[in-house]
C-alpha cells in the first residue's frame, strides 16, 4: 500500500515537471520581430512607405523608422502587442495604432511589413520569416579544453 | 571527555577549531584597509556572490551528513546544468521560463550521473573523496565527448551561434545574456546603494529550510545514522548502500539546480571550462566557513561563502597594491583555496587517527580492568 | 568476480585467473593499441615514424612514473603529490640556468641542485603522510596542488634574472614556458642516437631510465627494499618484526620525490621546453594511470608495470590522434585520453581488494 502511494507521488511528481516544462517552453519562447518601413508588393498592389514610424512595446520605444528602415524588437511567447505612431508624409499629424499579433511558435525572427499590416491585409501578406545571411566561411574557432583552468575571476 | 577545563583552554579549543575562519578574517582584516575599496562596492560584490554561488554550497551538505565527505562530484551536477542550458539557449527559451525550463531539464541529466557516481563510490567505500575527485575528472572527458564531438552530429543543434563553424560541436562560450540576470533582477530592491536580489536569497533560504526539514524525515535520520558508522547502521536495518547513493544523487541534482542560478548570474558560459573548478571552489568555500569533511553547517555555508568571496574580491587588487602585480593576487587566492582544502583535509585524518588510537587506548584499559 | 573463484578445469582456471591478474580494462587498452597499430598503415600515416613517436614519449616520461614505485611499495599509495617533486626538478632546471651552466653540464647541474630541495620537501611531504596514514591520496591530491599555486606565485617573485627564462623589460618573473635547446635539450636523447630511415631510437633517454630502474629494482632487493615492501604489505607485521615503519615510509616518499624531481628533468630535455605554473598540475594523472595500465595495483607496482603502462599509455596517446584524424578526420583523442586514463584510476580506486587496506 505504501509503496503504491510512493509510486504514485513519484509519478505524479513527473508529470508535475513535465507539464511545466512543456508550459515553460511555449510562454518562453523568444522570438525577435522585425519592423519593416519599406515599400511592399502584395498582388502586383504597392504599398507605400511612410515618412516616419515609431514603434512601442509598453512604454518603450523600441524603433524610429525613416523610410526604407528596418527597426528589431524581442518577443517571449507567440503573441505580441505594440503600438506603433505613424506620420504618413511630411508634415502629417502621426496616427496611432494599437497591434496583436501572433508570432508562430517556430520562427526565430518574424519580419512585419508595415505598410502591409496597415492596409490590413491578411497575415501571409505581411509576415514573412527572417532568413539570417549567410556568414562567410568563419575562421575555426579554437576550443581550448584545460582541466585546470586557474582563472577563478569568474567565480 | 574531560569536562573541568579552564577557560583559557576552553579559548584555545575554540581558536583551534575556529582556525581557519579566524585565519581569514585576519587577512581580509589587513586587506581591506589597502586595497581601499568603498564599502558599498565591497558589499554589492560580496551580496551578488552571496546570491550567485550559495546555493551550489548547500548542495554539498547532504553528502557530508551521510559521512561521504567532500562531494568533489558536484561538478557532474554542473555539467548536467550546462547541457541543458545549451539546449534552453538552442530552443531560444528566453527570461525566466528558460530558467525554470533549464533547471527541470538538468534534474534528469544529474540525477542519472548522480546515480552513477554513487554507484562508484559505494565500490570504493573509505576513499570517496579521492573517487568523486577523479570521477570529476572522468566526467570531463565524456562531457567533452557529448558536447565536443556529438552535439550537432548526432544531438540535434538548430542554430549556428551555437554550433562551431565546422557543423558540430558546441562554441566555446554559449551566450546567456537572454537569461543574464532575469532571477536576480525579478524582484529585487535597492538599499542604500546595494542591489539585493530578493527572489535568488529566497530561493536559497527555502533551500536551507527544506535542508533543515530534511534532518528530520526518516531518511535523512538514516544519512545521519550512516555518516555516524556504517555498520551500526547496517546492524539497524538501514539499506547503507541506497542511502548513500541517495545522498549522492540528491547533492548532484541540487548542485545542477545552483549552477543555472549561478550562470544566469553571469550571462555567459564558457561551455568546456564553467564547471572544471566549480567544485575546488565551492568547497574551499565551504571549509573557510568553518566546515569540516564530516561536519558542516547552513551557517558555515553563508559565513564561507562572505569570507571566501571577500577574500576573492581583496585579493588581486591587494596583490597588485603590495607587490605591483596583479596576477600575484589571483594566484594567491588560488593557492588559498588548495591551501585551505589541504589544511581540512589534513586536520580531518588527523582526527580520525586520534579517534580511532583513543577507541584502542579505550579498549585496552577495559581489558586491563577486565583482567584485574 | 566470486565465480572465478569456482573449482572447475584447472587449465581453464589458469586462463581466468591470469585474465583476472591482468584485468578487463588492461587488456581493453592493449587490444585497441594493437588494434590502432594494425590499422595505421591503412590510413596512411608512416608506421616507423609512429614507433619513433611512442618510443620518444616513452622516454621522456618512464621517469615520472617510476616515481610511483616506492610510494606504492611502501603502502603510501599512489602518488597523486607528484608535483611536489615536480616542483622540485623544476628548481633544479631553473637555478642551473641562472646560474650560467649550459649544455649537458646544465642537466647535470640541474641533477644536483634538484636534488637537496627533493629531499627538503621530500622529508616534509612524508613526515605528513605519516600524520595521516590511510588518508594519504586524497591529501597527496591537494598537497600537490598548494605546493604548485604557491610556486605560481614564487616563479613571479623570486628574483631570477637570466634573459632566456625571465620576462623581458619588467624583470619580474619567469615566462610560462622557454626552450632550453641552448641547455640540456636533448642532452639524454641525442646521446647515441640510432636512426635507421624513420626510426629514431633516442638511446641515451632509455639507457638512462634503464640505469634508475635498475637501481630502484636493485634497491629494492636489498634489506632496506624487502623491509620496504613489507611495510606496504603489512604494516602491523612489519612492526611486530622490528620495522621503523614510519622512517620507511618517510625514505619511500624522499625516493618518489627526487624521483619525480630526476623525472621532470628527463621529460623537459626530450620536450625541449621547461614549463612552469600550472603545467605541473596535469603530471600527476597520467604518471598514475600509466602505472595502473600498466598492471600496478595501489599497494603493488614493479618496474614491469613501468615500463608496460608507459608504453601501453603513450602509445595510445600518440596513436589515437594519427590514426584517428587519417581514418575518419575525427581528432577526440583529448577526450579519449582523458576518459581512458582517468577510467583507469577509477578501475583501481573501485576494485574490493583494494578497497579496504
Amino acid at each position: 500500500m505504501k509503496n503504491k502511494r510512493r509510486l504514485l507521488f513519484r509519478a505524479l511528481t513527473v508529470c508535475i515537471l513535465v507539464a511545466v516544462a512543456a508550459v515553460m517552453m511555449v510562454i518562453g519562447r523568444g522570438h525577435t520581430i522585425y519592423f519593416d518601413n519599406k515599400t511592399a508588393t502584395v498582388d502586383g498592389q504597392e504599398y507605400k512607405a511612410f515618412q516616419r514610424v515609431e514603434v512601442f512595446v509598453g512604454e518603450e520605444r523600441v524603433a524610429r523608422l525613416a523610410k526604407r528602415e528596418r527597426g528589431m524588437a524581442s518577443c517571449v511567447g507567440q503573441r505580441f502587442s505594440f503600438t506603433m505612431d505613424v506620420t504618413e508624409n511630411k508634415g502629417d499629424e502621426p496616427k496611432h495604432y494599437e497591434y496583436t499579433v501572433s508570432v508562430p511558435y517556430g520562427m526565430d525572427g518574424m519580419v512585419v511589413s508595415v505598410p502591409a499590416l496597415l492596409a490590413g491585409l491578411p497575415e501571409e501578406a505581411w509576415r514573412s520569416e527572417f532568413v539570417p545571411q549567410v556568414v562567410q566561411e568563419e575562421e575555426e574557432e579554437e576550443v581550448v579544453t584545460d582541466e585546470f583552468d586557474m582563472d577563478g575571476s569568474e567565480f | 571527555m574531560n569536562s573541568n577545563k579552564t577557560s583559557g583552554q576552553k579559548l584555545l579549543g575554540f581558536l583551534a577549531a575556529n582556525s581557519v575562519p579566524i585565519m581569514f578574517i585576519l587577512i581580509i582584516a589587513l586587506c581591506i584597509p589597502v586595497v581601499g575599496f568603498s564599502p558599498t562596492f565591497l558589499l554589492n560584490e560580496i551580496v551578488t556572490r552571496l546570491s550567485r554561488n550559495a546555493f551550489l554550497i548547500l548542495s554539498l551538505l547532504i553528502p557530508i551528513m551521510a559521512g561521504m565527505g567532500l562531494n568533489f562530484g558536484m561538478t557532474l551536477g554542473a555539467m548536467a546544468a550546462e547541457i541543458a542550458l545549451i539546449f534552453t539557449s538552442d530552443w531560444q527559451i528566453w527570461g525566466i521560463p528558460g530558467i525554470v525550463l533549464a533547471m527541470i531539464l538538468s534534474i534528469p541529466i544529474s540525477a542519472a550521473l548522480g546515480v552513477l557516481c554513487g554507484r562508484i563510490l559505494n565500490a570504493a567505500r573509505g576513499r570517496e573523496m579521492i573517487t568523486s575527485y577523479i570521477i570529476s575528472f572522468f566526467m570531463n572527458g565524456v562531457y567533452q565527448l557529448v558536447v565536443l564531438y556529438m552535439m550537432g552530429s548526432i544531438i540535434p543543434i538548430i542554430h549556428n551561434n551555437i554550433k562551431l563553424p565546422r557543423g558540430y560541436g558546441v562554441r566555446s562560450s554559449v551566450d546567456l545574456t537572454r537569461i543574464r540576470k532575469c532571477l536576480d533582477n525579478l524582484v529585487a530592491v535597492n538599499i542604500a546603494g546595494v542591489r539585493i536580489p530578493v527572489l535568488t536569497i529566497l530561493i536559497i533560504v527555502a533551500m536551507c529550510l527544506v535542508i533543515v526539514w530534511f534532518r528530520r524525515t526518516k531518511l535523512g535520520q538514516d544519512m545521519r545514522a550512516v555518516g555516524q558508522d556504517m555498520e551500526v547502521a547496517r546492524a539497524a536495518g538501514i539499506d547503507v548502500e541506497r542511502t548513500r547513493l541517495i545522498s549522492i544523487v540528491i547533492s548532484t541534482v541540487l548542485a545542477g539546480i545552483g549552477m543555472v542560478i549561478y550562470l544566469q548570474n553571469m550571462g555567459d558560459m564558457a561551455t568546456y571550462s564553467s564547471h572544471s573548478q566549480i567544485g575546488m571552489f565551492c568547497i574551499a568555500a565551504l571549509l573557510v566557513g568553518g566546515a569540516s569533511v564530516d561536519k558542516a553547517s547552513i551557517g558555515n555555508v553563508f559565513l564561507g561563502v562572505i569570507l571566501f568571496h571577500t577574500m576573492f574580491i581583496l585579493a588581486p587588487s591587494a596583490g597588485a597594491k603590495i607587490t605591483g602585480n596583479e596576477v600575484i593576487g589571483e594566484y594567491f587566492r588560488v593557492f588559498v583555496s588548495y591551501g585551505v582544502i589541504t589544511v581540512a583535509l589534513i586536520m580531518y585524518e588527523t582526527k580520525k587517527r586520534r579517534e580511532k588510537a583513543g577507541i584502542g587506548q579505550q579498549l585496552a584499559a577495559a581489558q586491563k580492568e577486565e583482567g584485574k | 568476480m566470486s565465480e572465478l573463484n569456482k573449482t572447475g578445469a584447472p587449465a581453464a582456471d589458469k586462463v581466468r585467473e591470469a585474465l583476472r591478474e591482468f584485468g578487463l580494462p588492461r587488456l581493453i587498452i592493449a587490444a585497441f593499441l594493437l588494434l590502432m597499430f594494425i590499422i595505421a598503415p591503412f590510413t596512411g600515416t608512416n608506421l616507423l615514424s609512429q614507433i619513433t613517436n611512442v618510443i620518444n614519449r616513452f622516454s621522456w616520461n618512464a621517469v615520472l612514473v617510476l616515481a610511483m614505485v616506492p610510494m606504492v611499495h611502501s603502502g603510501c599509495g599512489l602518488n597523486f603529490g607528484l608535483p611536489v617533486g615536480i616542483i622540485a626538478g623544476l628548481l633544479g632546471a631553473t637555478l642551473s640556468i641562472e646560474w650560467g651552466f649550459s649544455g649537458p653540464l646544465s642537466f647535470l647541474m640541474a641533477m644536483l641542485i634538484a636534488t637537496p630541495f627533493a629531499i627538503v620537501f621530500g622529508l616534509a611531504y612524508g613526515w605528513l603522510l605519516n600524520k595521516i596514514k590511510g588518508g594519504e591520496m586524497m591529501i597527496a591530491t591537494y598537497v600537490g596542488f598548494s605546493v604548485v599555486s604557491f610556486f605560481c606565485m614564487m616563479w613571479l617573485v623570486l628574483p631570477y634574472k637570466k634573459p632566456d627564462m625571465a620576462w623581458g623589460f619588467e624583470g619580474t618573473g619567469l615566462r610560462t614556458t622557454f626552450p632550453i635547446d641552448k641547455y640540456y635539450g636533448g642532452v639524454l636523447s641525442n646521446f647515441l642516437r640510432i636512426q635507421i630511415g624513420k626510426l629514431v631510437i633516442p638511446t641515451g633517454a632509455l639507457l638512462f631510465f634503464a640505469l634508475l630502474a635498475f637501481l630502484i629494482w636493485a634497491f629494492l632487493h636489498t634489506k632496506t627494499g624487502t623491509a620496504m615492501t613489507a611495510v606496504g604489505s603489512n604494516p602491523v607485521f612489519a612492526r611486530a618484526a622490528g620495522i621503523d615503519v614510519d622512517k620507511i615510509r618517510m625514505l619511500s616518499v624522499v625516493m618518489s620525490t627526487w624521483l619525480a624531481a630526476i623525472g621532470i628533468l628527463v621529460y623537459e630535455q626530450g620536450f625541449g621546453f621547461v614549463q612552469l605554473y600550472n603545467a605541473p598540475f596535469n603530471m600527476a594523472l597520467p604518471a598514475v594511470s600509466a602505472i595502473l595500465i600498466g598492471g600496478a595495483t595501489a599497494n603493488k607496482a614493479s618496474i614491469t608495470n613501468v615500463v608496460i603502462g608507459t608504453i601501453l599509455f603513450q602509445g595510445i596517446v600518440t596513436m589515437t590522434p594519427t590514426v584517428m584524424n587519417g581514418l575518419i578526420n575525427l581528432d577526440i583523442s583529448e577526450v579519449l585520453r582523458m576518459v581512458v586514463s582517468n577510467g583507469m584510476i577509477l578501475y583501481a580506486l573501485t576494485r574490493k581488494t583494494e578497497a579496504t587496506r
